[in-house]
């Protein structure tokens, strides 16, 4: 919901139960004043009534009024003295239309005899009367709660705008640009602070993240040019004819270590490089079209194991990730279950709309199938695998909030990954 | 015999003669080590360790292939790549770096670079790498190079052994493509696996690949009456030659 509509509605609510508790209060008041000097002039009728019975001695119907509004009706005994207003209906003398009184009751003894006299007022004019007020009122706060919401709809746009501008800033703000945002100044205390806040934060997690990233190109630079050098002279030193075989093992062996300690460290930096997000930027990759490449470029080694292999399509995958690191992760679930497989097994790649299911045969292991998740670890820790390929799988996944699962079933290992955001 | 088979273009030292590469690397082994082995092979190799000294012998001369590192110490290589570009098109460029990045890769190819290596990378890639990008920048691909009996035509991928045609497959022909880029020069089998498959594969089973892709070539190259060139180093690799 937006500001604004929050803020409009909460108007709304709060202004249609104010013009209603107004106008029932207003209608209220207006009535009870009717009321009161509709009484006040019965109480004086009723000073009328009884001047004229002390000074006549009788009461006769036919001389006072032209309206029956005094009328009298005998009563037996007068030991509970009324004294009482009530409303009540009459039907109208000429067209038998039934019409409102206010009616005032109370006992009267005349020659004698006990009356009961009540005495009646057309209520007519005042409810009129009423109705025109009370309509009145409410066109008039109807009118005043209307303008008022247009006037609020129309400062709180003009006021909420640097807000809604610093929210379009802060939503443009890209990591990768390098630097942090420049809000302009703004006369609105809360504001200016808010600004001030964003830039701050932003030049600060630009500065980090720059750190970073300068970092991880550092630790690359420094470590794979020794590494570099180290392999070019191995290079040049096995050209040379005067080697014994075994020095020539040697020198095969310390080339073979720094091609794997190198592939080690681009691995761990790889790790660290998803674990500070330094992959942002996404797109959508069809996993199925890829993982069908990658399962044509790996034809030749499944040959050459000798692998019984099948690659089933049931729907389109199409994740919302880096491509590099979908290359990455279909790369090293592949040559996982090509590497770890038994000669003349079999290598199975199923995909669903929003999932890839791997297996392959493989020999059983000796722990939780999910700690192969774990950086170096290994089956056998002695094989040549470097141990972080299904860790970079893993922090993959985790990275993009795919569900990852490792199960072994009938020597067959199954890894499936499921992407819950894919449809 | 020899000077019997037609030498269009040719590993020799006439074919590179005039070659010369500029190398521009901080690390100043490194620098010296791509440098003896590009000599090896003929080619007039210099060598500078910083972005001003880059600067100004790109400015002075023309090579028809630089090599750039991406961290100098007192410049980025892209500023290199950009100017070698502004100044000679015609120039090769090939960007060795440690970074990993597809980013950085992008980049490089975005301002004009040929192709990027990845530290550590094995001297006869680059080797490899160089010619192919010299016989595409002079010949615009449209070429034949032949070592003794041995004929390659680039465009058609056929390969002819004494004038017959020898049917090669894709790795075979990538195999042949690389031993002759690289003629008397020990490879070794990470070397080669990596050449033909790319760094991803499992390397037991690229070296038990590559025996078998070697013993086909070998087969396909003596059947048609070419000699054996492709010798086999104990413990090591393979070379590529006469001894």
């Amino acid at each position: 919901m937006k500001l604004l509509a929050k803020t409009n509605a909460y108007y709304i609510t709060f202004s249609v139960v104010a013009f209603i508790m107004l106008a029932i209060v207003f209608y209220i008041v207006t009535e009870f004043v009717i009321y009161e000097e509709v009484e006040t002039r019965l109480k004086v009728e009723r000073q009328d009534f009884e001047h004229y019975v002390a000074e006549q001695g009788v009461w006769e119907e036919s001389c006072y009024f032209v309206e029956n509004k005094i009328e009298l009706a005998t009563v037996r005994d007068t030991l509970a003295p009324i004294e009482v207003f009530k409303d009540t209906l009459f039907a109208n003398r000429f067209d038998s239309e039934v019409v409102p009184f206010r009616q005032y009751s109370f006992y009267k003894v005349i020659n004698r005899q006990p009356y009961k006299v009540s005495i009646r007022k057309s209520l007519i004019e005042s409810n009129t009367l009423l109705t025109f007020i009370t309509a009145t009122m409410v066109v008039v706060l109807g009118i005043g709660l209307v303008s008022l919401y247009f006037l609020q709809r129309k400062i709180s746009k003009k006021i909420w705008q640097p807000f809604y501008q610093s929210l379009a800033n802060a939503k443009s703000f890209d990591i990768s640009h390098g630097v942090g945002l420049n809000m302009p100044e703004e006369p609105i205390y809360e504001f200016q602070e808010l600004n001030e806040v964003l830039e701050k934060m932003t030049n600060k997690i630009t500065a980090d993240y720059q750190n970073l990233k300068e970092f991880t190109e550092n630790a690359a630079h420094e470590i794979q040019t020794p590494l570099a050098l180290i392999n070019s002279r191995v290079e040049e030193l096995i050209q040379g004819k005067n080697f014994t075989d075994q020095q020539m093992y040697w020198v095969e062996e310390i080339h073979k270590s720094t091609l794997r300690l190198s592939k080690l460290h681009h691995g761990l930096l790889l790790l660290s490089k998803i674990e500070n997000g330094q992959f942002y930027e996404h797109e959508h990759v069809n996993i199925s079209l890829l993982a069908k490449n990658k399962f044509n470029d790996y034809q030749e080694v499944f040959e050459h194991k000798e692998l019984e292999t099948n690659f089933i399509e049931n729907g389109k995958f199409i994740a919302e990730m880096n491509p590099a690191l979908a290359d990455i992760l279909i790369t090293n679930l592949l040559n996982n279950a090509v590497k770890h497989n038994v000669a003349k097994g079999s290598l199975h790649l199923e995909i669903f709309s929003n999932t890839l299911v791997i297996s392959n045969t493989g020999a059983s292991l000796k722990f939780p199938p999910e700690k192969l998740f774990e950086r170096f670890k290994k089956q056998n820790q002695s094989s040549a695998s470097l141990g972080l390929g299904l860790a970079i799988v893993k922090k993959i996944c985790t990275y993009y909030d795919f569900d990852v699962s490792y199960e072994i079933k009938d020597n067959c290992h199954i890894v499936s990954i499921v992407d819950p955001g894919a449809e | 015999m020899i000077t019997e088979f037609k030498t269009y273009i040719c590993n020799s030292s006439e074919y590179v003669a005039n070659v010369k590469i500029l190398v521009v690397e901080d690390e100043k082994g490194l620098a010296e080590s791509i440098a003896e082995y590009l000599s090896k092979e003929n080619f007039v190799v210099e060598i500078v360790h910083e972005y001003e000294a880059a600067h100004e012998k790109i400015s002075l001369y023309n090579y028809d292939c630089t090599i750039v590192d991406l961290n100098l110490p007192d410049g980025t290589g892209f500023d290199i790549v950009a100017y070698v570009k502004q100044k000679s098109v015609s120039t090769g460029i090939i960007i060795i770096s440690a970074r990993n990045a597809v980013e950085d890769k992008i980049k490089g190819l975005e301002i004009g670079s040929d192709d990027y290596l990845t530290k550590p990378f094995h001297l006869s890639e680059l080797n490899a790498r160089i010619k192919s990008l010299i016989r595409r920048r002079h010949f615009g691909g449209n070429n034949e190079m032949s070592y003794k009996e041995i004929r390659i035509n680039l465009n058609s991928r056929r390969v002819f052994v004494n004038d017959q045609e020898t049917i090669l497959s894709r790795k075979e022909y990538d195999l042949l493509m690389y031993f002759v880029s690289n003629i008397e020069v020990v490879l070794t089998k990470s070397a080669i696996a990596e050449h033909l498959y790319g760094d991803n594969i499992d390397t037991a089973d690229s070296f038990d690949m590559l025996y078998s892709h070697i013993k086909n070539l070998r087969k396909k190259l003596t059947e048609k009456g070419g000699n054996d060139y492709i010798q086999s180093i104990y413990g090591i690799g393979y070379k590529f030659g006469m001894g």
